[in-house]
């Protein structure tokens, strides 16, 4: 039995790739903020929508088949691209587009940048 | 008049730093960043943190120096929060990434643990 629900992330102004729909499992179950600061407002949203379980990424680790999506705030270099490499969507608080030595791995239907936390939405 | 504004000790170095480095860039993230950032990251520890680097500062990285030519607009938050710095030696005067801090076309070098990466304000 799941109480998992589905959201729809869009690229925001500026932004890139997506639309992503994202729904948290048994099995992945974590929105993993990988940003300063602690739970990114975003990642707290799309918890929030899902009832996945919020994770701050700089403070402890989980593993990569754990995570429903991975939220990050990079100026466009190197987290980037570590998540989709990874097979994990990624969302991007920042309008970066595809670049970087990683830039191979970053594709529309694992990638959405520019979002805020209005950009997500209940499915 | 010279003042060292940011200075650290590099503490680990990942597998992929090297291939970064011949494509003329350098990731940089603090102790805490998540284990999957540390293949391709030089983990360094700051004992200086007045502000990041800004345009016409000098950049050392062990005993070879660069002049900062562009700074992105999330470098200073990257840096100071998460100890985070997208290096490009590209000779660019415009970032091209809101991450990146660019420098002169130079070879970058190959860092060690215990070197030091220092940021020189000349204002």
């Amino acid at each position: 039995m799941s109480s998992y629900k589905s959201v729809v992330i869009s690229a925001g102004k500026g932004g890139w790739g997506g639309p992503l729909t994202i729904t948290p499992t048994e099995s992945r179950p974590y929105i993993y903020s990988v940003t300063g600061g602690g739970i990114h407002p975003v990642a707290a949203r799309i918890a929030e929508l899902t009832g996945g379980v919020p994770f701050d990424g700089f403070k402890s680790s989980v593993a990569f088949d754990k995570i429903a999506v991975a939220v990050i705030d990079c100026g466009g270099t190197a987290r980037v691209g570590v998540y989709p490499m990874k097979k994990v969507p990624t969302v991007d608080v920042h309008a970066t587009s595809p670049a970087g030595p990683l830039a191979m791995f970053i594709t529309a239907d694992l990638f959405v940048s520019g979002v805020k936390p209005d950009d997500v939405k209940a499915k | 008049m010279s003042e060292v504004v940011y200075s650290s000790t590099v503490t680990s170095i990942g597998d992929l730093v090297p291939d970064f480095a011949e494509q003329g860039i350098l990731v940089f993230f603090g102790r805490n960043a998540p284990s999957e950032l540390h293949e391709f990251s030089i983990i360094h520890s700051p004992q200086i943190q007045v502000r990041a680097p800004e345009v016409g500062d000098d950049i050392s990285l062990a005993e070879s120096v660069y002049q900062v030519l562009a700074v992105g607009d999330v470098v200073s938050e990257n840096l100071l929060r998460l100890g985070h710095l997208d290096l490009k030696a590209n000779g660019l005067a415009k970032p091209e990434m809101p991450g990146d801090v660019n420098v002169e076309k130079l070879v970058l070098p190959t860092l060690k643990i215990g070197d030091r990466l220092t940021v020189i304000s000349h204002s």
